[in-house]
């Protein structure tokens, strides 16, 4: 169990994103350099996050069948809802690359030498749009997880793979558990394994407060910033595997000491993928 | 850490923002404008245009990508004057980027010329298979007098030009063996696309290369192909004649007879004759294709017109996916 399984088109993964789009979605953070609200932080992490998974898996001849992608949304009344097209719950990447996004415009920032900031609008793939409206059910989100990824890893030809991701994209607020009751749901979560190792739980913290900069991959001490979330979700995460353990800390500068926590704090996960792809064999293709 | 690929496009679409010795570069658009990617094992990769010529710019997936390339550019060193081999550049620290926590980092790119000709398919559409067989023969025999191997020798890795196959992505180069096996295998995709191949028509669409004297060309959409010159973008015809005179200060590409352009007093629409469906009163315009509507901001308000240029009163839904 070292996480160290390439993911080919013999030995797939799994990645599900799970995202927050409950009513507290609508306040305002800073994001990126900007004012934003959550929700449009939350959609431009899991756009950015779609693109890389897409991406890395387009070759000479195609888009390469490396993984399943789950895509499912937490709001309203507790509704845990799929949005890939007919209700499917899983889609291969080539057929997310069928799908063909709707392109819009967006501002991006650019920090120049001199320090300034210069802002570009550019197109941009969208797959899923802003959305801020009623509950925040987590916890049945995590047992959607858990549902999918029981019969993902029970399936003889996933056995050996690399084991799935999950990247929970969300402000923390909770409204249908206890906090221990989210904490023993995140590790039943974890505790899914394919022979390569246990499901990674990442949760990607998009929220108000301090540090007003982005934190990634945090260790115990980082994560003590003044969110009273900020802890429960590091507490829910997966450990990095000490796998990663190198490329990890060469990303957060050679004083950073392991243990590592598979969690963001206003940062996008796309750069977790590119870590998975530099610290070990895991996204070598075919 | 190496950037995301998130990264790398937005640099390749704002290259004087990102880049540093590629400022002036523009990345060939694919089918959605945007720049189209593509990875190998260790790189990401983009077409560009810089200084009149085709370049395949590359990211490092890993942090042992540069390094390898700096290997075997020290084995292909001696090999300086082989027309067979392209040569490719390292840029350090070519691309600006912010990592997660907000640093500013610089990752080095792998610059890599693309020489003018086809790749495999297009080229088995424009000679005979003998001819390219025999010129599969030649490389061969110099890859092996030179003792070069390619760990990734296959069709996506050879262009040709000048009535020879090049070898591209040499940063896979070695010193090593000879490669039958890899070229047994090229030579039979040869044999079954020589089979494949229809005998009994002619192609009649010939479409005109691409024009020379512009600072810059772009692909043909619609049959019309934007140019660049020192007054500015206009568009080319299929004989590339200027149909549409160089006057805008960037401009899109058609899509159902309607292109995105920009002039000192704002951004616009034309058709196909350059006339103004929207005149360029704009901050923004956005068409989109598929929905034969105009998205156009004006003093921080976004408006909708339809195909024609007339305003939509009512709210135009964006679509749920």
């Amino acid at each position: 169990m070292n996480y160290s399984q390439s993911i080919t088109r013999n030995h797939r993964t799994a990645f599900v994103l799970l995202i927050d789009g409950s009513g507290s979605m609508a306040e305002t953070i800073r994001f990126r350099g900007r004012e934003t609200t959550k929700a449009e932080a939350v959609a431009a992490v899991t756009n950015d996050l779609l693109f890389e998974l897409l991406e890395r898996a387009r070759r000479h001849d195609g888009v390469r069948d490396y993984y399943d992608i789950a895509l499912v949304r937490y709001s309203g009344d507790d509704e845990v809802t799929t949005l890939w097209p007919d209700g499917r719950e899983l889609l291969s990447v080539a057929e997310l690359a069928a799908l063909e996004p709707r392109i819009r415009m967006e501002t991006t920032e650019y920090r120049l030498p001199d320090g300034g900031v210069a802002l570009r609008e550019l197109p941009t793939p969208v797959w899923v749009e802003p959305h801020a409206a009623g509950q925040t059910p987590i916890y049945q989100a995590l047992d959607k997880a858990c549902e999918l990824l029981a019969r993902w890893t029970q399936r003889p030809e996933n056995a050996d793979s690399f084991p799935p991701v999950v990247f929970n994209i969300t402000d923390g607020e909770a409204t249908d558990c206890e906090e221990e009751e989210l904490r023993n749901m995140a590790r039943r979560l974890r505790s899914l394994r394919t022979s390569d190792g246990n499901v990674l739980l990442i949760n990607i913290h998009i929220a108000s407060g301090d540090p007003s900069r982005g934190l990634f991959l945090p260790t115990d001490e980082e994560a003590d910033y003044p969110n009273r979330y900020a802890r429960l979700l590091y507490d829910c995460s997966s450990a990095m595997p000490e796998a990663f353990t190198p490329v990890i800390r060469a990303a957060k500068g050679p004083g950073a000491m392991p243990p590592f926590r598979g969690m963001s704090y206003n940062a996008s996960a796309a750069e977790l993928v590119a870590i998975l792809n530099i610290g070990s064999v895991s996204v070598k293709t075919e | 850490m190496t950037p995301t690929l998130n990264t790398f496009i937005r640099a390749l679409m704002a290259p004087d923002l990102a880049l540093t010795t590629l400022a002036a570069a523009r990345a060939v658009p694919g089918g959605d404008g945007r720049p189209l990617l593509r990875r190998t094992t260790r790189f990401a990769e983009a077409e560009i245009e810089w200084q009149g010529s085709r370049y395949l710019l590359m990211l490092p997936l890993n942090e042992a990508a540069i390094p390898a390339a700096e290997r075997a550019l020290n084995a292909i060193g001696p090999l300086a004057e082989a027309a067979w081999l392209t040569r490719y550049r390292i840029l350090p620290e070519e691309l600006r980027w912010q990592d997660p926590a907000g640093e500013e980092r610089r990752c080095d790119l792998v610059l890599h010329p693309l020489p003018a000709g086809y790749d495999f398919d297009e080229a088995l559409l424009r000679t005979s298979p003998a001819r390219l067989g025999e010129a599969l023969r030649g490389l061969q025999t110099a890859m092996a007098a030179a003792r070069i191997r390619h760990r990734d020798l296959c069709a996506a890795n050879l262009r040709w030009c000048q009535d020879a196959w090049v070898l591209l992505r040499s940063y896979d180069a070695c010193i090593g063996a000879e490669q039958s096996g890899a070229f047994d295998a090229l030579h039979r995709h040869l044999a079954e696309a020589a089979e494949a191949q229809v005998r009994d028509t002619t192609a009649t669409y010939d479409p005109a290369p691409a024009p020379t004297g512009y600072l810059w060309t772009g692909n043909r959409f619609e049959g019309l192909r934007c140019v660049q010159d020192k007054q500015g973008y206009g568009f080319v015809d299929n004989v590339n004649r200027l149909v549409i005179p160089t006057q805008y200060r960037w401009a899109g590409d058609f899509h159902e007879g309607r292109a995105e352009v920009e002039t000192a007093e704002g951004m616009g629409l034309i058709d196909r004759e350059g006339n103004y469906v929207l005149p360029p009163h704009f901050e923004i315009v956005d068409y989109d294709a598929p929905r034969s509507i105009v998205r156009a901001r004006r003093d921080g308000r976004w408006e909708y017109y339809d195909y024609l240029g007339q305003p939509i009163r009512e709210a135009v839904a964006e679509p749920v996916r």
